[in-house]
């Protein structure tokens, strides 16, 4: 049996600015097992972003092919990769983008109505995911009256209510003080491996590359992949 | 369900924004719906008037300008033995204790009613009908009728008819069987027959005669015709109805034409608004895309709540036209009596198909404003969505595109326009594609302008205006439609003015010229009926020997009923220099002179020749009372007094051809030195007891003028109207600009900028986009007053005018763009001046 969520070949990606040339990465290879924690690391600018937008079927690659849970989302087309984005992958953001009118049990609730999966044991699910991230009493509050932190654990939760295979985050502790900006990784890691799901983590924090099972590290457009010394059970 | 409450506490949050677009499509809809209900009041009550008065009748038989006489009903009746024939009077009466009040008097004979009008028939129980047969002087009203004048069975009514006063007692109060013929009896009097011909001054006489001819039947409408004299005929009784239908077509598709360019500025409010709805929350959109909703999801949410605001601002918009449709239907029931024919409204005719029209045209407005930015929110790819500067580097990338394609839909504007048709519809539809092609230029010309004002806007504002003309450019998603929408409303009152000062100068022109004499007399009621009320042939008599009266020419109007129409005809008795009153665009004076005394022939005024595709030396058929004769068109003249088109026939002619000798009115020309005011007092001693109209040269003028301009007061309310939808435009799409703009606005605050500079940014900014609306509605406004002049007057009215630009209506224009901005510029620049810089910068 296949192990492997995500396989990417050959995965090039260049943007046309004008008359110019920007390749962001070339023949890029990867591959990432289910239940994996990836941390994937590099400067501003190297491509972590472009390679989740990829990954998650909101942006194509300009050559090379990407699997993900079995499909390949460059021959999807535009509607199918959504669609297959709504029922198999989680966004976590480095802003939380909540929906600013919708209140936090609303927020939870939106991928399960997109998903056309608003039944009771939906609903007790994200309760319960509610209860797990410490947010249970603010179910009625809107974002706007949350702090940074609690919405990114709305978000994370978010993430994990349709039960999605991957889980993507960008920088999702970008915008948080250190404190608040740990508690968020550990509930990440914690939730991560509550559900079983793949987690890819774009992230400039060490103390994610500490959490990860696996780094992937951009350098000069290419991933070198290491283990996680910590968490490696080699 | 929870996208669409999340979608409904986004616009419950911008309550201002949504309000404003509310308001402007509520202003739009209101316009149209309060146009179409006027006019479908004014058609309506008119229809029904007709349709009550003719009653089942399936033909007519009318005669020339005299009407029948009682004989040919006789020998139809009983010689012919055509049982299901009335005799008909029909007039028109003016009552001085209802002042402006118009009554239909409709003589009958009760015995010959049953099968054609059943609610005054013999057959019927209706009271006072016996004493109607019995007793001169009476007549009947309808029930719902005299509780409105306040009379009741009994009274005594004052009557001026013609040139004579009159009573006429109400001996009895008619409940009609339905609404319908209520309605279309709601300013008839009934009288008999013989108090119609007494009343009307035509003993012996009837202004038709009601036939009814089963399936049609040939033969016998050919045996009929055979037996009528020479001057009669029998015509389809649908007839009169649809030509004076189509006589106010041209007014009442202005009308609608204008107040769809109400509706077009309110459409720029729609996009506007949801343009701005759509880029404030494309971080959202890019959310919602990412976590899998799908761009028809999008879609569908943007086009809903489009609908929302459409179908609230619809409702409202309907309501506030039922309410503005109140007070215009006077002004068009009016204009249509000035212009075209008597019609009274009692009451606005609120119809289904009218509201339904209303509702169509706000919901239809409102999707087709909103597709733009709902496919804009869709159609770009996610990734880019989540940038912000997308949507404004998309639109200025595309400008020049945009306006290529704007260009093109100029020239195809210009083609249409061009296009030798006589089609009205055609005419507007040409005038709205060049208005959208002029639109679609707008936002590269306000890059361009922009650029150009830089330097001159750093010197007089420093870094303030240098900041203005940069936010114009770099907003251009939002700037370039509420440039649009201003421009668009200015250019329609720059176009709109052009065309009424044209028009107004083509007019006084020929009012000049033609108003040559010292004085005019007339009788006082212009009658619709062929006997048009006449002057009596001894005032005139004594008149023309008064020894301050150098001369007197004299006029007599006429309407030919036949089976291809209404033919006004104007028999004209003058001499060689009154000629001159004819001021020909068509043909030699002097030949026209010879042949219009001398020779079967006419002059047509210029509508007429336009309406019937005649031209100079061309024959026309007229009915005389010898039968269809052909005349030769001598001359074409100018004449903007009427637009359905006069056939004018020299008083001999007219003798030879028909027996009647009577005169509708007559000029006077004073001797040198006569005080025209001591004249005009001296002929109302001679008139004595006739009641007739006795104006000066100057008031005539005067008067004339006042018609001109009443019947361009609708047309200067639906200006103003656009002009406010174009406000309330701009305002909501400044505060929706400047709401969006807080962030960047409250940098500038904690960067040193004080609360009054941002207000000056803020005013200089609105101000900018306000001029540059002003100079852009210059070229389009003249643009569509060409396309009015030009064009849609002459294939609506038949007129030809010179355009005449007054650079003072250039100047308004320009103006009050730029005044419209700032005045829409002060709650933005208030509100934005108190914002707090960190409150700003927390966003929303």
């Amino acid at each position: 049996m296949n192990t492997s969520l995500v396989q990417a070949r050959g995965l090039t990606k260049i943007y046309r600015e004008g008359e110019q040339q920007r390749v962001v990465f070339r023949d890029l290879d990867a591959e990432i097992g289910r239940n994996e924690f990836i941390a994937l690391l590099g400067r501003s600018g190297s491509g972590k972003s472009t390679l989740l937008n990829i990954i998650s079927g909101i942006d194509l690659a300009t050559a090379g092919e990407v699997h993900v849970d079995g499909a390949s989302l460059g021959s999807l087309s535009e509607t199918a990769r959504t669609l297959f984005r709504r029922q198999h992958i989680g966004f976590v953001f480095q802003f939380f983008n909540l929906i600013p009118t919708l209140t936090v049990e609303e927020n939870l609730l939106l991928p399960l109505e997109l998903n056309g999966r608003l039944d009771a044991a939906a609903r007790t699910f994200a309760q319960d995911l509610l209860e797990e991230v410490g947010l249970a009493d603010r179910v009625a509050s809107f974002p706007d009256r949350l702090s940074g932190g609690e919405q990114q654990r709305v978000a994370i939760a978010r993430a994990l209510v349709h039960k999605p295979s991957l889980v993507l985050a960008d920088e999702p502790t970008g915008n948080l003080d250190t404190d608040t900006g740990r508690e968020v990784l550990a509930l990440l890691a914690r939730m991560h491996r509550a559900s079983g799901t793949t987690l890819i983590m774009a992230t400039h924090s060490r103390d994610a590359v500490n959490l990860a099972d696996r780094v992937l590290t951009f350098d000069n457009g290419r991933l070198c992949s290491s283990f996680n010394r910590h968490t490696d059970p080699r | 369900m929870i996208l669409r409450r999340a979608s409904l506490r986004y616009l419950s949050r911008h309550p201002w924004v949504v309000g404003l677009s509310v308001l402007g499509v509520a202003l739009g809809v209101a316009v149209v719906v309060a146009i179409d209900l006027a006019n479908e009041s004014a058609r309506r009550a008119f229809s029904l008037s007709v349709q009550t008065l003719t009653g089942q009748a399936t033909h007519q038989v009318v005669g020339g300008p005299q009407g029948l006489s009682e004989v040919t009903y006789r020998r139809l009746r009983i010689d012919a033995q055509v049982r299901t024939s009335a005799p008909v009077i029909e007039g028109h009466a003016r009552s001085p204790d209802f002042v402006g009040h118009t009554f239909t008097l409709l003589g009958i004979d009760p015995f010959a009613e049953a099968g054609f009008r059943p609610h005054v028939s013999r057959d019927r129980n209706t009271p006072g009908l016996t004493r109607l047969l019995s007793e001169p002087a009476t007549g009947l009203i309808t029930r719902s009728t005299a509780n409105r004048l306040g009379l009741k069975a009994g009274d005594t009514l004052r009557l001026r008819i013609g040139t004579i006063h009159h009573s006429l007692v109400i001996v009895g109060l008619i409940a009609p069987a339905d609404s319908v013929t209520q309605q279309g009896l709601a300013s008839v009097i009934v009288t008999d027959i013989a108090t119609a011909q007494e009343l009307l001054g035509m003993q012996g006489r009837l202004s038709r005669i009601d036939l009814i001819i089963a399936d049609g039947d040939a033969e016998l409408t050919r045996r009929i015709q055979r037996m009528l004299p020479k001057d009669a005929t029998i015509i389809g009784s649908g007839r009169r109805s649809q030509a004076l239908n189509q006589m106010t077509r041209g007014f009442r598709v202005n009308l609608t034409a204008l107040s769809l360019l109400a509706l077009l500025v309110g459409m720029f409010l729609i996009y506007n608004i949801m343009t701005f709805s759509v880029v404030q929350r494309r971080e959202l959109v890019g959310t919602l895309r990412a976590l899998g909703v799908t761009r028809p999801q999008i879609f569908r949410q943007v086009i809903a709540e489009a609908l929302l605001i459409g179908g609230i601002g619809t409702v409202c918009g309907i309501a506030l036209g039922i309410a503005l449709g109140d007070g215009l239907v006077e002004r068009v029931v009016r204009t249509i009596n000035d212009l075209y024919f008597v019609v009274s409204v009692s009451e606005l005719t609120i119809t289904p198909l009218s509201l339904l029209k209303g509702a169509a045209v706000g919901i239809g407005a409102t999707l087709l404003a909103a597709l733009a930015p709902a496919w804009e929110a869709t159609g770009a790819p996610v990734s880019t969505v989540l940038q912000r500067s997308a949507v404004e580097i998309r639109v200025t990338r595309r400008a020049p595109r945009v306006a290529l394609v704007g260009l093109v839909l100029v020239v195809l504007g210009i083609g249409l326009l061009a296009m030798p048709s006589h089609s009205l519809v055609l005419g507007f539809s040409a005038l709205f594609v060049l208005v959208a092609g002029f639109v679609l230029v707008i936002p590269i010309v306000t890059v361009w302008l922009m650029r150009g004002l830089k330097p001159i806007m750093g010197t007089l504002f420093g870094l303030l205006g240098r900041l203005a003309t940069r936010s114009v450019a770099a907003t251009l998603s939002r700037t370039s439609v509420a440039i649009a929408a201003l421009a668009v409303a200015i250019s329609a009152t720059v176009g709109v003015g052009i065309m009424i000062d044209s028009f107004r100068q083509s007019f006084l022109d020929w009012l000049s010229a033609s108003l040559r004499a010292d004085i005019y007399v007339a009788a006082p009621v212009a009658q619709t009926g062929p006997s048009a009320a006449t002057l009596d042939k001894r005032f005139i008599e004594q008149v023309s020997v008064l020894p301050q009266v150098a001369a007197i020419s004299s006029g007599r109007r006429v309407r030919l009923d036949g089976p291809k129409g209404v033919q006004q005809l104007l028999v004209s008795q003058v001499d060689r220099e009154q000629f001159q009153l004819y001021q020909l665009k068509h043909g030699n004076t002097d030949e026209a002179w010879q042949a219009f005394e001398n020779d079967d022939a006419v002059l047509v005024s210029e509508p007429y020749a336009y309406r019937h595709a005649v031209a100079l030396g061309d024959t026309i058929s007229l009915r005389t009372g010898q039968g269809e004769r052909r005349f030769t068109i001598a001359g074409i003249y100018y004449d903007y007094g009427s637009d359905e088109g006069r056939v004018s026939i020299s008083r001999n002619t007219y003798n030879r051809y028909w027996n009647d000798r009577k005169i509708t009115f007559i000029r006077i020309y004073a001797q040198p030195g006569v005080n025209v005011d001591a004249l005009i007092e001296k002929l109302r001693n001679v008139a004595g007891e006739h009641d007739l109209f006795i104006r000066s040269n100057q008031a005539l003028r005067e008067a004339s003028i006042q018609v001109f301009d009443r019947t361009f007061a609708i047309t200067n309310i639906l200006r103003l109207l656009a002009t406010i939808v174009a406000f309330v435009g701009v305002l909501s799409a400044l505060t929706a600009l400047q709401l969006e703009r807080a962030r960047e606005l409250a940098v500038l605050r904690a960067n040193g900028l004080t609360p009054r500079q941002v207000w000056q940014l803020v005013t200089v900014e609105t101000g900018l986009m306000g001029f540059c609306s002003g100079l852009l509605a210059l070229p389009l406004g003249i643009g569509m007053a060409l396309a009015l002049t030009l064009v849609i007057n002459r294939r609506s009215f038949g007129w030809s005018l010179e355009t005449s630009i007054d650079p003072a209506v250039l100047i308004y224009g320009l103006s009050l763009a730029v005044v419209a901005a700032l005045l829409a510029g002060l709650y933005p620049a208030f509100k934005m001046s108190r914002t707090s810089p960190a409150l700003a910068l927390r966003g929303e």
